[in-house]
């Protein structure tokens, strides 16, 4: 194997270099502009992360999994999953062994950067080795399976639900011809590594091609146009790469080395969010999961058109999207890429927020319930004893059996309580950081703590998920354990505190968002409800549960169009037929309670039904 | 009508001649859901800060279609955007969208 | 061959105040009438009530002289209708109990069912102990023992469960239980003369002729207090002890009051068990899932299906007298209809 021209150089390899210098360009000011947009604490973040070995590893292992094998597709939809990462990692493979075979067999080159591109129409083939065959059959291999994952392409734009999709984005202009131009390459590629097969040798696919076609083309003029077809292609590709969905392809990796420095999305439109929306790579899978897309009008509010509007600055719309959006979080769980849209959606809602004067000054008026509010010296707990202050918040109020059956457990496993709210409270702050206005909430989230404090609780115990979610997040309680009743619940079954019979009764346990989603909260509530009765699931539950429709997150979504949403989720809890719908949260139950055909449940009260 | 440079206490009473219903109008394409309360209460019952503040969401319709902005947005600046008065409203008023577009069209004066 | 009326059936489905009416009607101009109640009496709700606003009448004295002479009425409780087939002419009734009628007409006077209060879980209906229905107190007021009542000092009515909601599905307003409100808070007063009653309500809808002196009666003469305000939500003490929120909208103040006894005023919603029968009939239902009658108007007892008729409150609340004076309109209706054919 040796050099086939001195120069090494061929005017076709023009249109891959200029589009290949460009999109270098165009990533390089990209990365140094979202840098440069980071807030100064995230900027440390990231730089330290750079010189951490420990996150190298887990860098490493994400891009592998996730850019290359698309392991989270295949987890959902195997086919889709096969299509990706046979493109994904098939062209990848491409390249580190075009990189290899240059570095193996005419070193000299792999400065040359289009070199091992090209590599078979710039060398011949002198005599046969093992390891050269060895290497034409892997190319050979890995464009077979780069060439069945673009057929798998093609077909999906004609028949999506054969992947499991029941609706695919809508592509535009430039997303459409860049589609045909990665469609393109790799048939190209393969006719011009077929065409030079004779000079550079080839393997079980090119040199078939090459026999096949020196039957009946008997000159050599149709190599050339072929090897610059397939620069041209690739050029093309390139430049169209920033304003077409492709630019998830370089983005995705610089997206997982900023979520792994443990950064947060802070604006909508700069820095973090940059990565995380260009990392979108389109494939729609939000839109199925979208509970809002049970109505056709509501198409338009998904998450990928979402990210689009951004990428675009169109902000009208992006705002009505951001404001309409439920904020269940499944189009984020769904995602393959992980981009964190109901944070850049919040964001959007905090930036655009008109600026309202706050005067929670009345706060200070708020005390502890009165059995709650003892002196925090006699409230010092014995050694080793927990005391527990059980805040039901403001939904609670509303579902009185919640807090109620709650108390009966409390008090049947003899644990030591007390009830924060009784008479009402303030609220935790979750609902108005769903707004975007963190800012507000601070205020929320500095008088409860004080309350608690001043309690002297070693246990937070919370029955709403919405609270829960806030209080483990954006709340500093140190030395105060923040534990939710399906939780704590879970933990006095097996202390043996509260024993249960089984009363053998079908039931389905509906995720809320806020708890399944929002916090991984999944295997406490299913093992204790497992004991009470029998335990089936819903058609999508865990991380893919459909949302009950009274989320706080919507700030737009009418009373109307939430009824859909609810009778949706409710077919879908229905699917194995259960007696009765147990949930725990009290919105959920609100919600479901009116228009179920079953009874629906919250889990406490599922619990004192049967327990000895 | 002559000006004698004084009047009865004009604040006090409710002058619908006087009353521009621009913004109002404005916040009812906003949130057309204004439009639909019934002033039976439920918010200002199930209000975490009532007792506690002078938020009344009822009220703050009230004032608003009776052009008493100020008062409507004092009360407004209370509010903890909990969303009880959402699953309260037997109107299925969107409360809370309610008080954002009052608090983003109000403010612009 | 013309037929006599002797020779035409006509089906009544539901045995209430409405059914009861119309059959004595139909029986009347000489039809056979047959009348199915699922029930194993007639009267249906009436038969719960203890007494009638707004004079106080005993339910059982109305029932009891309704049902005194049925005439040749084939009347039928606890029956009902398991299948019905539609005829080129007429129906083809199933009953339960074996029989099968062809009925030249149909009547629908299948009426309500009382809003079930529990789905308004801020009002701990089936929670706490002392919160009670309107139902519950008509029990207690005809004798049946209900522990809930006790000797209560504090007493609220909450007006509209289940009404004027949208979120239990039901934006409709149930017409009977302002008047029903007042007419238990007088009564109570009568039980317990030194009770506080407190009447929480959203308007106080006294249409009715001798309504609005009920109204007067309760102010003046029991002192029962009215409150302007929708309770929004009720908590529970340790011992018992009721807490109720509301606003008391005219002084535009929060309210909180400790209460030992809640009656709650379940309105009316669609009767469920008339679904198959609408389904089967492809009768037109209304949003709230009360039948739709052809006009409003002009044609209120008339479905949008040849031969069957509605009365009473199967197409939305109804007073009493109102469904009297359907299942009479209904009965000439069906007359009229009968003598066509």
């Amino acid at each position: 194997m040796k050099d086939r021209f001195i120069s090494g150089y061929n005017d076709f390899v023009l249109p891959f270099v200029i589009g290949m210098s460009f999109i270098l360009i165009y990533l390089a000011i990209g990365i140094i502009r979202v840098i440069a947009q980071l807030p100064a604490q995230d900027r440390k973040k990231f730089f330290l992360s750079l010189i951490n070995p420990k996150l190298w590893i887990i860098n490493l292992k994400d891009i592998i999994c996730d850019v290359l094998l698309h392991t989270r597709i295949w987890k959902r939809k195997p086919l889709l999953g096969y299509m990706h990462s046979s493109i994904a990692f098939g062209w990848f493979m491409l390249i580190v062994l075009g990189h290899i075979e240059t570095w193996m067999f005419v070193p000299d080159r792999l400065s040359t950067f289009y070199y091992p591109v090209f590599f078979r129409f710039f060398v011949m083939e002198t005599d046969h080795t093992i390891g050269g065959s060895f290497f034409f059959f892997l190319m050979d291999f890995f464009l077979l399976i780069v060439l069945s994952g673009v057929f798998l392409a093609m077909f999906k734009r004609i028949r999506s639900r054969i992947f499991g999709m029941r609706r695919t984005t809508n592509n535009q202009l430039p997303d459409r011809i860049a589609m045909y131009c990665l469609w393109a390459i790799f048939p190209v590629r393969l006719l011009a590594e077929s065409f030079t097969a004779g000079i550079a040798g080839g393997s079980f696919l090119t040199r078939p091609m090459y026999w096949l076609f020196s039957n009946f083309l008997t000159n050599t003029y149709h190599i050339l146009p072929t090897w610059w077809a397939y620069s041209t292609l690739l050029g093309t590709f390139f430049v169209l790469l920033p304003f077409t969905r492709y630019m998830h392809i370089p983005t995705e990796a610089f997206l997982i080395v900023l979520r792994n420095a443990g950064i947060k999305v802070s604006h909508p439109r700069k820095g973090y969010s940059i990565a995380q929306i260009y990392s979108c790579s389109n494939c729609g899978m939000c839109i199925d999961a979208c509970p809002m897309m049970g109505q056709k009008k509501n198409l338009r509010y998904a998450t990928v058109y979402f990210n689009r509007l951004l990428r675009r600055r169109n902000w009208a719309r992006c705002e009505e999207s951001a404001d309409k959006c439920l904020m269940c979080g499944k189009c984020v769980a769904v995602c393959p890429v992980g981009v964190d849209s109901c944070n850049i959606k919040r964001s959007l809602r905090g930036l655009k927020a008109a600026p309202a004067p706050a005067d929670y000054g009345y706060f200070s008026t708020y005390s502890l319930s009165e059995s709650a509010a003892t002196s925090p010296s006699s409230a010092e707990p014995a050694a080793g004893q927990e005391k527990i202050l059980y805040y039901a918040g403001c939904m609670t109020q509303l579902t009185p059996v919640i807090s109620k059956a709650v108390g009966t457990v409390l008090d049947r496993a003899g644990v030591n309580w007390e009830f924060m709210d009784r008479d009402g409270g303030i609220c935790c702050g979750r609902p108005l950081i769903l707004a975007g206005r963190d800012e507000r909430a601070r205020e929320m989230i500095r008088s409860n703590t004080e309350l608690i404090r001043q309690s002297g609780a070693t246990v937070l115990l919370l029955s709403c998920p919405i609270c829960y979610k806030v209080f483990r997040e954006n709340y500093d309680l140190k030395g105060i354990r923040i534990v939710h009743y399906t939780e704590y619940f879970d933990e006095l079954v097996r202390l043996g505190r509260i024993t249960l019979r089984n009363s053998g009764e079908k039931l389905v346990y509906h995720d809320p968002c806020e708890l399944g989603r929002g916090c991984k909260v999944y295997k406490e509530p299913r093992r204790v409800l497992g004991a009470v009765g029998e335990l089936v699931e819903a058609e999508k539950h865990h991380d893919e549960s459909i949302c009950c429709g009274g989320s706080l997150g919507s700030l737009t979504l009418s009373y109307e169009d939430r009824k859909d949403i609810t009778m949706h989720s409710l077919d879908n809890l229905l699917y194995a037929s259960p007696e009765r719908i147990v949930t725990a949260c009290p919105l959920c139950l609100k919600t479901f309670s009116p228009y179920s055909p079953k009874k629906v449940s919250d889990f406490a009260e599922v619990i004192v039904q049967n327990m000895n | 009508m002559i000006d004698f440079g004084y009047g009865i206490s004009p604040s006090s009473a409710i002058n619908l001649d006087k009353f521009d219903r621009t913004m109002f109008e404005e916040l009812a394409r906003e949130e057309p859901d204004v439009l639909k309360c019934m002033a039976c209460g439920s918010c200002a019952a199930s209000c975490p800060t009532a007792g506690h503040s002078d938020m009344n969401l009822r009220k703050v319709i009230l004032l608003l279609g009776r052009g008493r902005e100020d008062e409507a947005l004092r009360m407004v600046s209370h509010c903890m955007l909990c969303g009880k008065c959402l699953i309260v409203c037997p109107r299925g008023i969107n409360t809370r969208h309610l008080i954002l577009s009052v608090t983003k069209i109000y403010q612009k004066k | 061959m013309e037929l006599t009326n002797q020779q035409r059936n006509v089906v009544i489905i539901g045995g209430g105040p409405a059914g009861i009416e119309a059959s004595k009607a139909l029986d009347a101009l000489g039809y056979t009438v047959f009348l199915i109640e699922r029930e194993n009496r007639l009267g249906g709700h009436l038969g719960r009530w203890d007494r009638l606003f707004p004079y106080g009448t005993p339910a059982d004295d109305v029932l009891g002289q309704m049902t005194a002479s049925m005439g040749r009425v084939k009347w039928f409780t606890s029956t009902e209708v398991t299948q019905l087939n539609k005829l080129e002419r007429g129906y083809n009734v199933i009953l339960s109990n074996g029989l099968s009628v062809l009925a030249d007409a149909l009547l629908l006077t299948t009426g309500f069912t009382l809003f079930n209060a529990s789905k308004k879980e801020e009002y701990g209906y089936g929670i706490y102990d002392k919160v009670i229905t309107n139902a519950d107190l008509e029990d207690w007021f005809s004798g049946i023992p209900v522990p809930a009542v006790g000797n209560p000092r504090r007493i609220g009515f909450v007006h509209c469960v289940g009404s004027r909601d949208e979120k239990v599905g039901n934006r409709y307003c149930s017409k009977v239980c302002c008047a029903t409100a007042v007419k238990q808070a007088c009564e109570i007063k009568q039980q317990f003369p030194d009770a506080v009653v407190y009447c929480f309500y959203m308007d106080l809808r006294m249409f009715g002729r001798g309504y609005e002196d009920m109204y007067l009666e309760a102010q003046k003469k029991y002192g029962v207090i009215f409150v302007r305000g929708r309770v929004s939500e009720v908590s529970e003490d340790k011992d018992g002890h009721l807490f109720v929120k509301a606003e008391d909208t005219l002084s535009g103040k929060p309210l909180r009051v400790t209460l030992d006894l809640l009656v709650l005023m379940a309105g009316m919603s669609h009767n469920r068990a008339v679904d198959p029968i609408a389904r089967t009939l492809a009768l037109s239902t209304m949003e709230d899932g009360f039948l739709k009658p052809k006009d409003s108007l002009t044609a209120a007892q008339a479905s949008y299906c040849t031969g069957v008729f509605y009365a009473g409150a199967c197409t939305g609340p109804k007073t009493l007298p109102e469904t009297m004076a359907e299942a009479r309109a209904a009965a000439t209706n069906i007359h009229e209809y009968l003598q066509e054919q």
